[in-house]
């Protein structure tokens, strides 16, 4: 359905901007996202950010089964 | 089969198979037809092998080489498959109208490096000036042939259960610094093919040991394709260790962002080495001894387990299957 | 004796409950499911359906042909995602068609098209807009610049889908849902909240084989408590309210439409088509396409399929006329297709 692709966000600039995945950079569109910095981690769908996001999973899967 | 060609039968999977067997075949076939990378032929008392390709990369240049390298490399590479020292090669060259004098030096002067590199002299060419259009800047056709070594003889066919199964090097670098050169997707990264003659690697393994059942390039359709012909030809089953196959960081970017996988894409500079396991620590040992064997690993190894396919464990332990490979590489992205 | 905490993995392979049936909605689950062998650990009371959520596996057979008319007869530059090229339309695919001439270029997002039909001012350039919550903005983006910057040779073509009716259309297809995690990054959690208070059951997951095992360990957990259920099991990507930005421009740039599904038909204001203020920009009405329906394989049961009330192996075409080099029904086209995905991995 939607293929997600974890990016880190090396720079922004006029609302695009440019993600790192292991070395593959990208232009990505940044305006659907408020407060974006050089840092952050965002998850991007064909060529558009579109969430902030942590850079792992490992402390979500634990919180959920902490839960159960 | 569909009633014209179409992209997908020239991308070294199931649908160029089939235009093989169905077209090509049909009316070529005999004795010394063969489904390796260079036929074996008796020429008087002795053997040799005989391999041909046909180079049309867009662009003639690219990150790690250009067309003319890599019209050397894939013989060159066919014919060290079956374990033959390349000797002699010819070019046939097709240029289009306009072509820059300046461009053409440089690709004949990488031609004459990366043959001097494995010893192989170009002994004779041919030269043709199509339209302007009608070819995309120059097309470049090699031949080759190669002296067999005494006692050594590897096939797609003579993989055994048991067996190690070998990557030379770091998968799909070509594949993917072609794809970004190639399409206007706008991804940067820092990759170079893997474009290199590997006549020298291949004797180093050779040296170590005799005892090597394949040699397979890894060309177009990439590893994947290279083990689901294995897995055929031998009639064997094939275990890949997902977490194994070794992969630059940055072509694993861009495969995550276009959806494609590392094991169908193209590699101009890496093998797949099929070797008992007694000797397959000799064979890796002489690899990591070469400049262009620095990244080798054992992936996986063959099985008796459903033969004709490739079952890979994945990175949580379980197994799957392999999806066969086909078609065109087409990123998958929504 | 206190009891030892399971891990996600032991509560799934421990299961020995009643039949429970989970279907994940989204095609890329489907995927990644298959990739890492999450079915070999299930045990044999738990079944995993693969449901409607492959962009490419619910385009309309129609919706191909009238692309095909803008390649051809209309000699358009069809910009598009790469999994639509090999979907069969009524006749041929856009891989045929460029073998016949047509102009077909492979983009990476929405706005790429609008670049290139920016850089070649003398061709008409059409993006094929397909996708749901999580891919409609980009083709709003790219259309809301066109108009800004005033580009006249970009326009797109509309099949976007929304998945809250499509929900209405599944109920009763399964016990529990894995909701697509990327669709809620832009919808946020309110529909699935509505949906258990309706009494489906669902949680959001996401991709990685942790989340993946997370999710369905909380499925099978909740459903053993009884009670209808939601939790948002990817929280680290999919907020209560998802991406205000994201829902604002499909607001401003589109309007609901009824919307075809392959396979599903017709589901009620279940797509999304531009706004009358950019009627410009719309390909179908810019070029005069007539609406085609198309003519889809009569044997084909891709509509089952998605519903999971049959499995790709009950299909007639499946494995025989029908696999991924030669595909009938779009659930065989794309790699996230439940029939192609059953096909490669033999199931």
């Amino acid at each position: 359905m939607c293929v997600g692709l974890a990016a880190k966000v090396v720079g922004i600039k006029d609302g695009v901007a440019v993600v790192d995945a292991s070395g593959a950079k990208r232009e990505v569109a940044a305006e659907l996202i408020e407060e974006l910095e050089p840092g952050d981690f965002v998850m991007v769908h064909a060529g558009i950010a579109i969430a902030k996001i942590t850079a792992d999973d490992t402390e979500e899967t634990d919180e959920l089964m902490e839960m159960l | 089969m569909s009633e014209y060609v179409k992209l997908a039968h020239g991308a070294g999977g199931k649908q160029t198979s089939e235009l093989i067997e169905k077209v090509f075949k049909a009316h070529f076939a005999n004795p010394e037809f063969t489904a390796d990378d260079a036929a074996v032929l008796n020429v008087g008392d002795g053997r040799i092998a005989m391999s041909t390709d046909g180079f049309i990369v867009s662009p003639f240049e690219f990150p790690g080489g250009n067309i003319g390298k890599l019209s050397i490399c894939g013989t060159v590479n066919d014919l060290a498959c079956m374990g033959a020292q390349p000797l002699y090669m010819t070019c046939a060259f097709v240029i289009e109208e306009g072509f820059p004098l300046e461009k053409l030096e440089m690709i004949a002067a990488s031609m004459e490096k990366t043959a001097a590199e494995v010893g192989v002299k170009i002994v004779a060419g041919d030269t043709k000036v199509a339209g302007k259009g009608q070819v995309d800047n120059v097309f470049i056709t090699t031949t080759g042939v190669g002296r067999l070594t005494e006692g050594f003889a590897t096939s797609g066919a003579f993989a055994k259960p048991g067996d190690k199964i070998i990557v030379t090097g770091d998968v799909g670098r070509h594949g993917c610094t072609i794809l970004l050169e190639r399409e206007d997707l706008g991804i940067e990264a820092d990759i170079k093919s893997d474009c290199a003659p590997l006549w020298n690697t291949v004797k180093a393994m050779m040296d170590a040991t005799s005892d090597i059942h394949v040699i397979r390039d890894a060309t177009r359709g990439g590893v994947g394709t290279v083990l689901y012909e294995i897995a055929a030809e031998s009639n064997v089953g094939v275990r890949l260790e997902a977490t194994q196959v070794p992969v630059d960081p940055a072509v694993a970017g861009v495969c995550g962002m276009l959806g494609l996988d590392p094991l169908y894409l193209a590699n101009e500079g890496t093998m797949v080495v099929i070797a008992p396991a007694e000797s397959a620590d000799k064979v890796l040992e002489a690899l990591r001894g070469d400049k262009y064997g620095q990244k080798a690993a054992v992936i996986g190894e063959i099985t008796d387990v459903m033969p004709g396919s490739v079952v890979v464990r994945t990175e949580i332990g379980t197994e799957t299957l392999l999806p066969q490979p086909g078609g065109e590489l087409l990123p998958r992205i929504c | 004796m206190e009891e030892k905490k399971l891990t996600a993995r032991e509560i799934i392979e421990s299961y020995d409950g009643p039949k429970l049936r989970i279907m994940e909605v989204c095609g890329t689950h489907t995927h990644e499911i298959f990739r890492l062998g999450i079915r070999s650990l299930l045990p044999e009371n738990v079944e995993l359906i693969s449901g409607p959520g492959c962009p490419v596996c619910v385009t309309p057979v129609g919706f191909i042909d009238m692309a095909l008319q803008l390649a051809l007869e209309k000699e358009c530059v069809i910009c598009t995602f790469g999994d639509l090229i090999r979907v069969p339309g009524s006749e041929m695919s856009l891989a045929d068609a460029r073998a016949k001439g047509a102009v077909v270029k492979i983009v990476y997002t929405a706005t790429d098209a609008l670049d290139y039909a920016k850089e070649n001012p003398d061709k008409q350039v059409v993006f094929l807009s397909v996708g749901f919550e999580t891919t409609t903005p980009g083709s709003c983006l790219a259309v809301k610049k066109a108009k800004e910057e005033g580009v006249q040779n970009f326009s797109i073509l509309t099949a976007n889908k929304t998945m809250p009716n499509a929900y209405q259309a599944l109920k009763g297809s399964a016990d529990a849902f894995l909701y697509p995690g990327h669709v809620n990054a832009i919808t946020g959690e309110d529909d699935c909240r509505k949906l258990a208070e309706e009494g489906v059951s669902g949680v959001i997951a996401g991709f990685t084989a942790k989340e993946l095992l997370t999710a369905l360990a909380v499925t099978i957990r909740k459903c053993q408590q009884g009670e209808p259920f939601f939790v948002n099991c990817y929280p680290r990507v999919v907020t209560e309210k998802g991406n205000i930005p994201s829902k604002k421009i499909i607001e401003e740039i589109m309007e609901p439409c009824d919307s075809i599904w392959r396979g599903l038909g017709n589901i009620s204001m279940s797509g999304l088509k531009l706004r009358e203020e950019y009627a410009a920009f719309d390909a179908q009405r810019k070029f005069d396409i007539p609406e085609t329906e198309g003519t889809p394989n009569p044997g084909c049961r891709c509509g089952e399929v998605l519903q999971g009330k049959c499995k790709p192996a009950d299909c007639p075409l499946f494995g025989k006329v029908c696999t991924p080099l030669h595909p009938v029904g779009a659930c065989m086209v794309s790699n996230e297709g439940s029939c192609s995905a059953y096909y490669q991995y033999q199931m």
